[in-house]
Order: C-alpha cells, then structure tokens, then sequence
C-alpha cells in the first residue's frame, strides 16, 4: 500500500489555479520532496494531503484512508511539522509539548523521550517565544513526533536557519527515515531537496513538471557539465559561447553572470581562455561543477527557483 | 474533554503570563467605572447659573426678583441688562432672567406682563430645566397676584424604595457597556486574530476536534469578561459606595448571556469582514450606535420619535434594563422576561451564524 496516493488534485482561488491537477505517489519509508518557487502549489498540495484543506477535485488516500472522508483516522496517523512562529508564546517547551499530547487518542511518545530525542533538555522549561530559530523548529519537530506518525511532513523546515542548525535539521529528517517512518517535504532550496529526497517532485504554477530521483532527472536533462562566469565589460557577439568547442545548448545570461553547459569541459574552457587570451572577453571568478535541480528548474520554466 | 481543559488553561497561562496584557484587560474596566462614576456622581445637586435683572421700579418685580433668589438650585447673580448678558456671552451664566419696566404697573391694572428668559438653545438639557423651573415658579405668582384660588396641584411622592444615587442607575448601563467592548473588541485586533489562525490551522492538522478548540476559546474570552464584570462591580462598590440590591445569580446569569451574545457577535463580524482591517471598522460601527441608542446614559424619552424602533432593535437596550432591575430594583421598561428572552434570541442567532461563517482556513 502506498503512503500517499493523491490523483488530479485541483485546488481554486477564485481565478486563481494554485493547484492544478497534481498527482503523486508516495511509497511507505521513502523520503519524498516537492520543490518550487514560492506559490508553486507545494502547501497547498501539503495542506490538501494532511486533511487540512477540501480540494476542488480529485483525490488523495493516505495508507489506505480516503483523506476527506476519513479525515480523523488519517490525522491520527500523521505528523505535521509547521513552521509555526508564535503558537503559545508564552507556554514552555514542556508545557505544549504536554497540550499537544492532550490532541492524540491513541500511543504516543512521552514528553520526556521527545525533549532528549530533539536536543531540547535544557530548554525543557524556556517559555517559546525565548527559543532561537533553530530551537523552535526542533520543537515543532518534537510536536509533529507526540502520536508516532507513519508519514511526517515537513514544510519548508530550514527555512531561515543558520547553516549549522540547516544540517542538524537534515539529520533529524534523516533519522526519522531511519525509524521507518514516510516523511513528505516542501522546500524551495535545491540542495535540500537532492541531498534528503529519494524522489522529488519539482513543481511550479501549480502542476508538476518533472517527478523523478534526484539523480535521474539531473541526467535526463543535463549530461553536461556547467561552466559558470562573471563577465567583465562588453558581452562578446551572439553566439560566441554557443560556439565554443564542447557546447551543446544555449546558455543562460542573467545580467552579467553567464551559465554554459558542455560534454567536454576541457575544451570549452580552453576555447574560453582563448577568446580572453585575444582580448575579445574579459571574465572572472570561473567555474566549473556538475549541473543541479536548480538547472533543470531553470531549463523546464525558464526561471530560477529562488528569486 | 482533557484536551478541552488543558486548551482552556493554555490560553490561561498565555493571558497571565502576559503582564501587559493582563494590566490593560483588567485596567480597563476599572478605568471605565472610575470615568463614568467620577462624572455622574456630581450631578446629585446640580445648580445652574442664573442672571437676575430685575428693571421693573414696582414692588411686584421685587417680589418676583426675591423668589427667583429662593430656589435652591439657583445660584443668582444680579445686576443691570447689559452687564448680565455680557456675562451669558462669555458663558458664566446659563440663563438671564429679565424683569422688565413697568411690570407692576402694567400687572396692577390688569394687563400682562412678560418676563424674558435669555436661554442658550446650543445647551438643551439646561434650557429644559431652567425653563420648567422658571414657567413654574412665574406660573404660581401669577396666581397669587391675580388670586384665583389653588383647586388643582401637583403632589411628587418619590416612590423608589431603596437610597439610590445616580450612579447606581447607571452603573448597569456601564457594564452592558463594558460587556459589549470586550465581546466586540476582544475578537478583533489583528494580531489576536493571527494568531488564533495559526493556532487553528496547527490544531487542525490533529485529530482534535474543532469545535473543541473554538468552545476552549470561547470559555477563556468569557471567564476575562466575568472577571472584568467583578472588578466594575468591586470597585463600584467600593469606591461610589453601589447599591447592589438584586439576586446574585441572577445577575450572574445575565452577564454571561450579555458576555456570550457580544463574543458571538465580534466572531460573527471576525467570520463575516473581507479584511482583518474592516473587522475594527465593522465592530465600531456597531458599537456606537449601540452605545447611544440603548438608553444607557441618554434617555430614550428625549430622542425623536423615529429612533424609537431602532432602540427596540438593540439587545443592550433590553440587557440593560434586565441590568438595571436585577442590580438595583430599577423600574423594569421591559419585563424581565422579556428582555431574557430578547438576549437569548440574539445570543443563539449570533452564535449559529457565527460558526457557520466561521473561516477554519
């Protein structure tokens, strides 16, 4: 039985179409990502599945339940991690976690073994609003853990974290795969999405327009490598890139900054220190790495991910 | 049911732990009271300043002059015409009562006379007052003068039992009052509002139930409101010396009706506006009026005809008045029945239509 299994959901705003026809399969102990831009559609979609919001059509199960009917019985089966600022602002760490446990009819994991298992014994009793970023998003890790959830999503969870509190985050997702259980994330950041997911779902104006490994959808688009630039001073002719030696795509200008994709990196940079060699460019900071998510992004929508 | 309970301590803990919070929600009411109570208890002796230019060279004028001077609530300051109404410009006198020449003369040989009252029509209640008193006492001269004999008159028998002071009449209307801001006013600011919705889209990713959540909030906006309801009534106690004479539950049972029926009202607007801003915009326009209308510190009795149907409309007219009779035995314009009736009607309107335009997204 699959863990999610969500067929042609659509979701209105009036004109607005923030979700339209998004389907997905999720299996049982994978951990799946949806990344896009902001107003992609990932939340919704995410609210859509966690029994939060009623979707215009279509259909989502969660292990089995059919989500709007059997709205309670999947809830109890899931956890969700929010990025909640200021729920209880001025409960302790304890004291939500202990409300929230209140929420769950059935097994649940103690407050005790939550606080240890994220880290938070030394602020078990700091009121909320005294955390720091990183503190309270492993709170809201703690909360999403309370009924020992078969499927944990997360929504956008490093979104404004330092790095360091980033990676302990990737960690967590990491351990909680371990356990056995599904996770679901949202996310808007490329490197998250290749480093944590098995399968990702890129997303973007509300329909999905690639769903695949990581791996696999960098190669299905990119078997090039991507040669990266600051021009100094007047662009060279059209063309001139295209033209290089290795080159097998049009590049990707953003005012000065210039992105080319090539089969075979020596040549192209040989044929790149040429054209500066006779004075016809000027570039600095050069280089050179393996094509990423935010390249496919950038090649289906003609857009980057982050703005 | 625990869930219930740890929600509603929750929110508890949240508004005791917030000093600020706290000071303005429970300074409010006893600022309220002291405001209303430091106006209105001056007005047990009011006294008008009254200017008395008697021109008239008669005995009859002089007469006239002296018994103006008598009445307790006059405070008379004589002088010639110019001078006293020099003095009415500047706003020291209310009124400036003018004898004119020749009243005995024209009085002693049958005709009439007049006397001029110079009133300030900007200042109604005033005017009215002075007016009666003065149209009185120049009524009951002039039948002395023209010695027609007293077949007819008025006997005032005061008929309220108890010692009561303004401020027990009004005090009901204040906390009708005070109940209404904090139903209205306690919903709506925009950060409240946030948050609840935060809160609610967290939650509601739980299997707990909704309408769980919402009674927990609910309960914790009422218990405020009882609390806030004590200290009106503490404080009027202690400080304006109140009268409460009624049934305390019964007292106690009309406010959390008055309580319930306002905080339904300010969710069903929180439900209904388009925009956090427009729910301030939409709960004033509903507060002033109201506030008015009700007959709280304006009598009804002065208002014209038309509003009358628009009173009857406004259930603080009738919380008010079941108030006023259960604190202070007041004379009841409705029946208590009634007005339990009306508050009831308007609490379950509200609170249906509140949740079914309740927006849980």
């Amino acid at each position: 039985m699959a863990a999610i299994e969500a067929r042609d959901l659509k979701k209105y705003y009036g004109a607005t179409k923030a979700v339209d026809g998004i389907s997905l399969t999720v299996e049982q102990g994978e951990v799946f990502g949806m990344l896009g831009p902001n107003g992609a559609g990932k939340t919704t979609t995410t609210e859509m599945i966690e029994g939060l919001r009623k979707p215009d059509a279509g259909s989502i199960h969660v292990l089995g339940h059919d989500v709007t009917r059997e709205t309670a019985k999947v809830k109890n089966r899931i956890g969700v991690q929010l990025q909640t600022t200021a729920l209880y602002p001025r409960l302790t760490v304890r004291e939500v976690l202990d409300l929230f446990a209140t929420f769950f009819p059935g097994e649940k994991r103690g407050t005790d073994e939550l606080i240890d298992t994220m880290n938070l014994r030394e602020k078990q009793n700091t009121l909320s609003k005294d955390l720091s970023g990183g503190q309270r998003q492993r709170l809201s890790v703690a909360l999403a853990l309370i009924n020992k959830p078969d499927i944990v999503f997360f929504d956008e969870p490093t979104t404004g974290l330092d790095p360091q509190a980033r990676r302990s985050m990737w960690e967590t997702v990491r351990a909680i795969q371990k356990t056995g259980a599904t996770v679901f994330l949202t996310t808007h950041y490329m490197e998250e999405a290749q480093l944590l997911c098995d399968r990702v779902a890129v997303v973007d104006a509300g329909k999905i327009i690639a769903l695949d490994t990581p791996n696999a959808l960098i190669s299905q688009n990119f078997k090039e490598q991507a040669v990266e630039f600051d021009l100094k001073g007047e662009p060279p002719p059209e063309g001139t890139f295209r033209n290089l030696k290795g080159v097998t795509r049009p590049g990707v200008r953003e005012g000065q900054h210039i992105t080319i994709y090539t089969e075979e990196t020596t040549l192209t940079l040989g044929g790149l220190t040429d054209l500066a060699e006779a004075g016809q460019i000027q570039f600095d900071d050069l280089h050179l790495r393996r094509a990423t998510l935010e390249d496919v992004f950038l090649k289906l929508t003609g857009k980057r991910i982050r703005e | 049911m625990k869930a219930f309970f740890q929600l509603y301590l929750s929110n508890v803990k949240e508004f005791t732990r917030d000093r600020m919070a706290m000071f303005w929600t429970l300074a409010f009411p006893i600022v309220f009271i002291l405001i209303f109570g430091i106006i209105f208890s001056g007005n047990n002796n009011p006294s008008y300043d009254i200017g008395l230019a008697v021109e008239d060279r008669g005995p009859i004028g002089a007469a006239l002059g002296a018994v103006f001077g008598k009445v307790e609530v006059f405070k008379v300051t004589g002088g010639n015409r110019a001078d006293l109404m020099a003095k009415f410009k500047k706003g020291d006198l209310s009124v400036v009562i003018v004898i004119p020449d020749g009243l005995t003369t024209a009085l002693s040989g049958g005709q009439t006379a007049e006397v001029e009252v110079y009133y300030d029509a900007s200042n109604q209640t005033t005017a009215q007052i002075v007016l009666t008193i003065v149209d009185k006492i120049v009524a009951g001269f002039d039948q002395q003068v023209t010695k027609r004999p007293t077949l007819l008159s008025v006997k005032p028998v005061k008929a309220t039992a108890s010692n009561l002071s303004s401020i027990d009449f009004l005090l009901p209307g204040i906390l009708g009052m005070a109940l209404m801001q904090l139903g209205l006013f306690g919903t709506a600011p925009a950060l409240v509002q946030l948050r609840e919705q935060q809160v609610l889209r967290r939650i509601g990713a739980t299997p707990l139930s909704r309408t769980t959540l919402l009674a927990s909030q609910v309960l914790h906006r009422l218990t405020i409101g009882v609390v806030q309801t004590a200290l009106i009534l503490i404080v009027g106690t202690l400080v304006f010396k109140l009268n409460v004479t009624g049934n305390i539950l019964l007292l106690g049972g009309f406010v959390l009706m008055g309580a319930l029926m306002f905080i339904a009202m300010g969710y069903l607007i929180s439900g209904l506006a388009k925009t956090q801003e427009s729910v301030v915009g939409i709960s004033q326009f509903i507060n002033f009026p109201m506030m008015f209308f009700s007959g709280l510190f304006i009598p009804v009795d002065i208002m014209p005809n038309w509003i009358r149907p628009l009173v009857l409309a406004m259930p603080l007219t009738y919380l008010a008045d079941a108030l006023r009779q259960v604190m202070v035995g007041a004379n009841p314009v409705h029946s208590l029945a009634t007005d339990f009736a009306v508050v009831a009607l308007w609490l379950v309107v509200c609170a249906v239509l509140a949740v079914r335009f309740f927006r849980w997204e």
